[in-house]
């Protein structure tokens, strides 16, 4: 039995370790840590669960972008569309909701990002064009598309369905347990999609793929690689997480706007590389970008509460820009220790 | 019966056109690989000999031309043909990932998997073990196999593609300018391993612009000039210096 129970735990161990050790979240992950400890020592009001809940929930939207974000950069790619497909997701699942059927509403918001995700990745391998440029111009197309889709107007619905307190709503078994804690039931989707994700990444042939591809794609094209599927399927994911953060964004404020997202493409991105994703591809993990968008909400939330009279709170940016800066140097310093 | 069998060439390129945009890159060039043979492709930097490889290896399609594999004419469109076939190919550090460990590299394009479904989840544990054991046996030690192969030396990285070449069982192996970014006692150490292949019976390609590395090593010479083939010649038949004045027209056949 003791037996037993030490091999389970070997299991367990190693199993946390192929999770943790091969993603290199060190850097991320003490910075994180650090900035928390020094917001709960200076910054007033910040060590509460309303103030906690506050950064977990505005990181929520972010974060189910920045995973898609983050697998498509490892793979050496850059989706500047994501923000408008938020939007594109959004008017989806909220038009099919205002006609009493948000599953259908759900799927669309799944599916049609996700083809128009594939279609970046196609014109990207099939044109050889940077997805720099051709994301950059599809975001606007795609907003055009969220343009066409709502006739311009702002989508708002007043009747309450059941389902945006499953994606969005009061997550009662944390907030009756903790006092004053203001956590949203999307919180469980995130961690659900990180949890996949990270798992894809590093225990999948086609997570083995994804970091060959973007680390050196002569090799992974000698060794019997499909690169341009592999880019194609990760612009897809990409596409269909922007999707359903749309969704999320409709279930909890029931309303979309054509402009809704736009920005979410460089947070995302930021979020990514804050995580220890290289820009150049080949390295990252789906952990790292969890920790990336949770510790630039943090610092927006710091800042904000240390009432600073030259940076309140719509000049936070200059703050994360600091931290995008100093996170991607620090990480690469980690980096080359370890 | 037998000796006809060994006499069918592993490999023999007949005629091969390529052609890139209005210049010819190779023109009817011959090429012919035997059983055991290290053959050595040599030639100056433009010559056309990574040309005619990445014909063999699917990279590039021919213009003209046709391709035997065991004495069977074979159509190779791609990479994965090509290593279908059992041609296996060390490109010079562009063999492995570098952010990757050793044996994610080792397996990379040919996991050991557990299957659920469209899912393929990785046996780490069974590829490590096997990586380590497996380079063993071609006489490569290394430290651990979850190791980036960043960490390596050049030396070392070369030794890993060649050993993971001649473990997937190659039926020819493909060496392409894999000494000349090493220092001479790296050098030293990857010529034994592509003489380890050899005694093993497999047929080795080695192109190189540097006739010094093979000249005690090959069997025969294959030189390439401008897109033409100068000759195969048999070791022995020319001096080194030979070699570099047909390489480079000082001499012509």
């Amino acid at each position: 039995m003791e037996g037993l129970a030490v091999n389970a735990r070997l299991t367990w161990q190693r199993e946390a370790r192929y999770l943790f050790a091969e993603s290199s979240i060190a850097g991320p992950l003490f910075t994180l840590i650090f900035i928390f400890i020094l917001s709960a020592l200076f910054v007033p009001h910040f060590f509460s669960w309303r103030t906690v809940s506050g950064i977990v929930n505005a990181a929520t939207l972010t974060g189910i972008v920045t995973i898609g974000v983050t697998l498509l950069m490892i793979s050496g790619e850059f989706d500047l569309s994501v923000g408008s497909l938020i939007a594109v997701g959004g008017y989806l699942f909220g038009q099919q909701c205002a006609r009493n059927s948000p599953l259908l509403g759900l799927a669309l918001a799944f599916l049609i990002p996700g083809l128009l995700g594939a279609l970046n990745g196609l014109i990207r391998v099939r044109t050889g064009v940077p997805s720099f440029i051709v994301t950059l111009g599809t975001g606007f197309i795609f907003r055009g598309a969220a343009w066409i889709l709502s006739g311009g107007s702002m989508l708002q619905l007043t009747d309450k369905l059941p389902i945006y307190d499953a994606f969005s709503g009061r997550f009662n078994l944390l907030d009756d347990l903790l006092p004053d804690a203001n956590f949203l039931t999307s919180l469980l989707w995130l961690l659900a999609a990180v949890f996949v994700f990270q798992y894809v990444l590093v225990r999948t042939r086609y997570g083995n793929h994804v970091f060959a591809v973007g680390g050196q794609v002569e090799a992974a094209t000698a060794q019997g690689v499909n690169v341009d599927l592999v880019k194609v399927i990760n612009f897809a994911i990409s596409g269909a997480l922007a999707g359903f953060a749309g969704v999320l964004t409709f279930s909890q404020f029931q309303s979309m706007r054509v402009a809704s997202g736009s920005g979410t493409e460089l947070s995302a991105i930021a979020s990514a590389v804050v995580g220890g994703a290289l820009l150049a591809g080949g390295s990252g993990s789906i952990w790292g970008a969890l920790i990336g968008v949770l510790l630039i909400s943090m610092l927006r939330t710091s800042v904000v509460l240390l009432n600073i009279p030259f940076i309140p709170a719509d000049n936070f940016e200059a703050i994360v820009g600091v931290t995008i800066v100093g996170a991607a140097i620090f990480n690469n310093w980690v980096r080359q220790r370890a | 019966m037998s000796t006809s069998a060994n006499t069918i060439p592993v490999v023999e390129m007949k005629n091969i056109v390529k052609r890139f945009g209005t210049i010819t890159a190779l023109k009817k060039v011959d090429f012919r690989v035997d059983r055991a043979q290290v053959m050595a492709l040599v030639g100056d930097n433009g010559a056309g000999k990574s040309t005619l490889i990445k014909i063999l290896t699917g990279i590039y399609p021919p213009n003209g031309g046709e391709i035997y594999f065991e004495g069977k004419l074979v159509q190779i469109n791609s990479p994965r043909d090509a290593r279908d076939l059992g041609i296996e190919t060390c490109y010079q550090d562009l063999a492995l990932v570098n952010l990757m460990s050793i044996s994610r590299n080792f397996f990379l394009g040919r996991e050991l998997v557990h299957q659920v479904g469209p899912i393929h989840w990785l046996k780490i544990s069974d590829m490590n073990a096997l990586t380590r054991s497996a380079l063993a046996d071609v006489g490569i030690q290394i430290r651990s196999p979850g190791d980036r192969v960043g960490s390596l030396s050049g030396g070392e990285r070369q030794s890993i593609a060649i050993g993971r070449a001649v473990h997937f069982g190659a039926k020819l192996l493909i060496l392409d300018e894999p000494t000349s970014a090493l220092s001479v006692a790296e050098t030293r150490k990857v010529l034994k391993y592509i003489e380890n292949a050899k005694a093993r019976g497999l047929p080795v390609i080695f192109i190189t612009h540097n006739v010094h590395h093979v000249y005690m090593m090959a069997d025969a010479y294959t030189i390439i000039r401008h897109g033409e083939k100068v000759g195969t010649y048999q070791r022995g038949e020319l001096s080194e210096n030979d070699i570099a004045d047909l390489i480079t027209g000082q001499r012509e056949r």
